[in-house]
Order: structure tokens, then sequence, then C-alpha cells
């Protein structure tokens, strides 16, 4: 029941989080000078591409715990966080896409940061069509979470790599200097609220995850 | 000495279960027919008493804890349903493939030996592909015994053999036994199973209906448990 | 010491499989040479363009044929649970991967030699054979981290329900540090980039496998059960 807890506080904490972080990314937050409004999505896509992060980190963690101590809990956590990664990932893609057109001229373009974020995509796409061949649900557990591993532990590697491609993604360590001290008061603001919103579907995603599982031994047992 | 325990062994795929709290202690040097009808959980059980499947719930124990991994991994030898078996390598070559593993150097004498006794040794240059089903099956239990494990655990050796050479492996099982070493098999054929069993154990929807000592089990109940567990037991 | 000469003896039995089965290592070659023809039509290659283009052409080819032998090798381990006989003796599952490994190693190194042959000869490019000095290391760092994926994954895939057909949706992602690095050293090398040194990719194809070798002797072993 504490997972209960930390859920329903979270609820109500995201109630409130939301429609403020909303409220302040599009009628508080300065209109930047160059790119216009369509830097607004800044204050979405960065924080997205965190939480997906935050995401593929809980399988990865999930999925050593899996293997050490052999239970099913894990492997739940595991594919729970790997669906919100997902999720996570593929928003992050798609909303920039949205802030490459008008800036860059382009709806993609080959930055490492995009194509880490595209390759993880890909791997965890993998990580399904994996779970999906498998019926034996302990040998699904033990088989994607060392791909979960696997396919978490090359996200520096492919980083590394696509970086000696020349850059084009804006820094913000380096703009941070140039960057109004409210945008980043309001970054970190939706930064926060899109964390605690992964960690809330996380919780979210698994307790229905456990209902299901529940509900198909019970109709089984109904069967036999 | 105890040589396998399974304490409150449960395994589930999905939400079926096909074991539902195995307890079961093997002593060195005995033997155990498992009996049941199909579905039952033999195969599953043989398994996990190898140490290939891990029970989702239970442990499984092997010589009280006190064998390293690797001495069970030398010490037990599995005979699964499929014969493990390379189909491109010839005969000899899946034999001597495995010897090197388990660095027996038995010399040639004794791979000939056991594969004329099993009237093999004719097609020993014959890739494995090309045997019947029969051959494939008589290859795969002579290479259990050309490793001579200490713990041989055989699921349906029968299965796929004729009346001659049912009755040769069966002899042969019975020589390995008289070693003093621990034989656990499971088969639907209740006669040979009888014959080769110190103990007994029926399988039933993933749970034992019994297990007993040999004397004390009557060859007539058994078939008459396989036509109707339910009421034979009541 | 019996890890190594374990390690040997399933090498060896798979050169002995591949001698008798001829079933991967032919496949490999074959569509080395399909897909050469195919990139010749699709990408009109001549005298101009082709050292700008072999690379990428050679490491696709690398990575494809790659996948259709491992994906075999493992078949064969599958088919009648013929791995059964390593995981039952006293051989490790470490040792089982890196003999695994190092059959791989030596058959996708057998199809890339003869891949960089036809190459050279259909498109006359003998260059290519002249700067092989300069391209062995980051062939042999970057084919030694295709075998060590190649081998994890095309365990994992083989039990499922798609068996091989999902081979290429797990490891193409994974492997790319293996073929950015391995087309970029390429290039250097063939265009004589100023400025540019193999060094750097060299590294990184170092460190994913040293990363890659000791996480798989940790996981493999989560592969061998049922």
């Amino acid at each position: 029941m504490k997972s209960g807890k930390i859920m329903s506080t979270l609820f109500f904490l995201l109630i409130i989080l939301i429609p403020l972080d909303l409220f302040l990314i599009f009628k508080v937050a300065p209109t930047e000078k160059i790119m216009g409004d369509v830097q607004r999505i800044f204050y979405l896509h960065v924080p997205l591409a965190f939480s997906a992060y935050l995401g593929f980190a809980g399988v990865f963690f999930s999925s050593i715990l899996f293997l050490w101590r052999k239970n099913m809990f894990w492997d739940t956590a595991a594919y729970t966080s790997a669906e919100v990664g997902v999720l996570f990932s593929t928003l992050v893609l798609i909303t920039g896409s949205f802030w490459a057109r008008p800036v860059w001229n382009v709806w993609w373009t080959w930055d490492p940061r995009l194509i880490t974020m595209l390759i993880l995509w890909f791997i965890f796409i993998g990580y399904f069509l994996l779970r999906k061949g498998i019926s034996d649900q302990f040998k699904k557990a033990r088989y994607s979470a060392v791909l979960g591993i696997v396919g978490v532990i090359d996200i520096p590697v492919v980083r590394l790599a696509t970086k000696w491609w020349r850059s084009i993604h804006p820094r913000l360590s380096r703009e941070g200097g140039s960057l109004d001290p409210l945008m980043v008061k309001i970054f970190l603001f939706s930064l926060l609220t899109f964390l605690s919103f992964t960690v809330f579907l996380v919780f979210f995603r698994f307790r229905v995850a456990r209902v299901e599982e529940r509900v198909t031994s019970l109709m089984k047992r109904l069967e036999d | 000495m105890k040589i396998l325990e399974l304490r409150g062994v449960k395994k589930r795929y999905h939400a079926n279960s096909a074991l539902n709290g195995i307890d079961l202690s093997i002593e060195k040097g005995n033997s155990l027919t498992v009996l049941g009808p199909n579905g039952s959980g033999k195969t599953t059980l043989l398994k996990i008493l190898s140490g290939i499947m891990s029970p989702t719930e239970g442990k499984v124990i092997y010589k009280n804890n006190q064998a390293s991994e690797n001495d069970r991994k030398k010490e037990i030898f599995f005979l699964g349903h499929k014969n493990s078996l390379y189909n491109s390598l010839t005969v000899l070559e899946n034999v001597n493939f495995v010897c090197r593993l388990f660095s027996r150097n038995n010399g040639d004498a004794s791979v000939e030996n056991i594969l004329r006794e099993y009237g093999l040794w004719e097609r020993r240059n014959d890739p494995v592909g090309e045997l019947s089903q029969g051959m494939k099956r008589r290859l795969a239990i002579a290479k259990g015994f050309l490793i001579d494990p200490d713990v041989f655990i055989m699921d349906e050796p029968f299965s796929g053999l004729d009346i001659r050479w049912r009755s040769s492996t069966l002899s042969k099982i019975k020589d390995f036994k008289r070693q003093k070493k621990s034989l656990i098999l499971s088969t639907h054929l209740v006669v040979e199973g009888y014959e080769l069993a110190d103990y007994i154990a029926f399988l039933h929807r993933g749970k034992f209906l019994f297990i007993k000592k040999k004397e004390e089990v009557d060859i007539e109940e058994i078939n008459g448990l396989f036509d109707s567990p339910e009421e034979t037991l009541k | 010491m019996s890890f190594l000469a374990n390690a040997f003896s399933i090498t060896s039995k798979d050169i002995r499989l591949e001698f008798r089965g001829k079933e991967s290592l032919s496949l490999m070659l074959f569509l080395s040479l399909l897909l050469l023809v195919i990139f010749n039509f699709a990408l009109d290659i001549d005298r101009d363009n082709i050292s700008l283009l072999a690379p990428g052409i050679l490491w696709v080819i690398f990575a494809f044929s790659g996948i259709l032998g491992m994906g075999r090798t493992s078949m064969a381990e599958r088919d009648e649970e013929a791995y059964l006989s390593i995981v039952f003796s006293p051989a490790s599952a470490e040792s089982f991967y890196l003999g695994k490994v190092l059959s791989n190693l030596l058959f996708l190194i057998i199809m890339e030699s003869f891949t960089i042959i036809f190459f050279a000869v259909l498109f006359d490019f003998e260059r290519i054979i002249g700067s092989l000095l300069e391209l062995v290391p980051s062939l042999i760092l970057g084919t030694v981290g295709f075998s060590l994926i190649g081998t994890l994954f095309s365990f994992l895939s083989t039990t499922s329900k798609y068996g091989e057909v999902l081979l290429p949706f797990l490891y193409l992602p994974v492997v790319v540090p293996i073929l950015l690095g391995g087309v970029s050293s390429m290039d250097i090398v063939l265009n004589e980039t100023v400025g540019e040194g193999t060094g750097k990719w060299h590294q990184i194809m170092i460190a994913f496998d040293i990363l890659y070798f000791s996480l798989s002797l940790l996981l493999f072993k989560y592969l061998i059960e049922e």
C-alpha cells in the first residue's frame, strides 16, 4: 500500500503542477528574440528527453535486480519502465521535429543527441519484439533483462561515437549564460513536473500490469 | 547422503502452473521413476532437477549445497526429449566432441565398444541427420553411458526405441544402477519404469499423488491411476 | 586452462560443423557477392566515387552477411537442443560464449576477406588491397565487436518464436558505434583525409569491445538456462 500512497500524493501534486507548468510556459515565459514562440517547445522537449532517460534507467536497474533476485516483480518494473521510456522518447523525437522545422529548416538532422535517442528507441522497440516472441514468462523476463542491460549500456558509446560528427544542437551549457534567468527557472520547474509525471506513470502502469497479471492467472484458474 | 532435494518447487508458464509444490529428496545411489500422464509436468520436473530450468518458487539443492556449480554440471547428465546431437556432424564427431568437453580420454576402444553395443559402429562416419529416429535416440543414450555421470536424468529414454533396443537399454540402465549411481527417469512405460525404480512417484497436474518405495506400490494400481487418477486414489 | 581448452573445443566443433554442413559461411559469401551486385546497380559506382562509397558499401555488407551467418550458427545450436550437450558438460557458460565468439569471428573474417577481394575485382579497385595493412586494425576491432554482440544476440533471438528474423532488429542498433568506427576509419584511410587520424575511432571500438566482452561474460549464462 506504500506505492498507493506515493501514487495518490503524486496524482494530487500533478493536478496542480501540470496546469501551472503549461501556464508558465505559454503565458509567463518571455518570447525568445530569434526563434520566437517556437522556442517554447524547449520547455517540453528537454524535460521529455530527461523523462525518457529516466524510464530507460528504470529498465536498466530493474533488469539487473531481476537477474540478481529472480523476482518477477522486477521484470514488471523493467517492462513498464521500458514502455514509459518508449512513449517519452517517441514524444521527444516528435517535439524535436517541430522545433527543428522552423529553427533549422529541416524536420530531421543527424545530430548526436537525436541519433542517440533514435537508436535507443530502436533498441527498445526490439525489446518489445523479443518479449512478444517468448511465451515462458520467466524466460521472457530473463532474456529481456539481458537485452535491457546491453541496450542501455550502449547509450554512452553511441553518444560518444556520434559526437564526432559536427553537432548543431543548441547547447544549454554554452548558451546558459545568455539564457534569461526566468527561462531557466521555468525550465527547471517544467523538468520537475515532467519527472514527477514520469514516476507517476511508471507507478500507475506498474499497478495496472500487476492487476493484468492477476486477472490472467484468475481466468486460467477459472478455465481449469 | 542426499544427492538431490526439491523444496516447495513451483513452476508457472504464463498463468499455467506446470508444477504445484513439489517436495522430493533423493539419496545417493537410489533411483526414482516419475510416472504420470502427458502434460502432468514430468519434463518440467526433470529439467528443474537437472538445473537447466529454474523454478518459479522453491529450492533445488544438490548435494546439500556442498558441490560447486561446475561439479553439478559435470556430475549430472540430462537426456532430454530431444537428443542434443549436431545433425551435420557424424556419429563419431558428436561422441568425440562430448568426450573432449568432459576431458575423457576413453580411448577409441571404449567408444568403439559402446557404439557397437548400440549398433551404431557401422554408421560411425555418417552424419547424425541421416540416421533414423531410433538410431539417434540410441546415440543420445550411448553418449550418456560413455560419459558415465554420477546422476543420470532421463526423460522418456525409451521413446522411439523398438522392443529389441528397449530391452537392451533397460539392461544397460540396470548395469548403471548397480554401480551405486543415482538415476531419475520419467516414462509412461509402467513395466520398465517399475523395474528400474527404488522409488516411484506419480505426477498428476503438477503434484505428486504419491511417492513411495517400489515395494509399497502395486503395478495394477499404477495402471488404474493412468486411467482415472482421482477415483483410484479415493 | 580448461576454460580455454573448452572454448577451443567448441570453436573447432563449429569449424567441423561448417565443413560438414556448409550452412553459414557459404551463405554469407553468397549474400556478400549478391549485395555487391545490387549496390552496383543502386549506386552507379565509377572511378571517381568508388573510394568515397567503398567504406559504406563494405561495412553494410559485413553487417548483413554477418547477421545471416551468426543467426545460422546459433540455430545449429538450438536445433534438437544440441547446445544442451555443452550445457551439461564441465564447460562453463563463459567458455561456451568464448568458443562461439571465436568461431563467429573466424567466419566473419573469412567472409570479410572474400568480400574485399570480390570488391577489388568487380570494381577494379586494387588500391584497397594496397591499403589493407592500414585497414586491418579497424577491421579486426570492428569484427570482434560484431562477433561479441552477434553471438549474444543470436542466442537471444533464436529462442523467440520469430527466430533469426529478430536478430537484425536487436543487433543493428547496438552495433552502431562499430559501424561508425569501421566506416570512418576506412574512409580516412582510403580518402587520406587531412588532419584526421583513425586513432580515436580505434579507441572507441576498443572501448566497445572491452565493454561488451566483459558484460557478455556476465550475462551469457542467463541465456542458456531454460
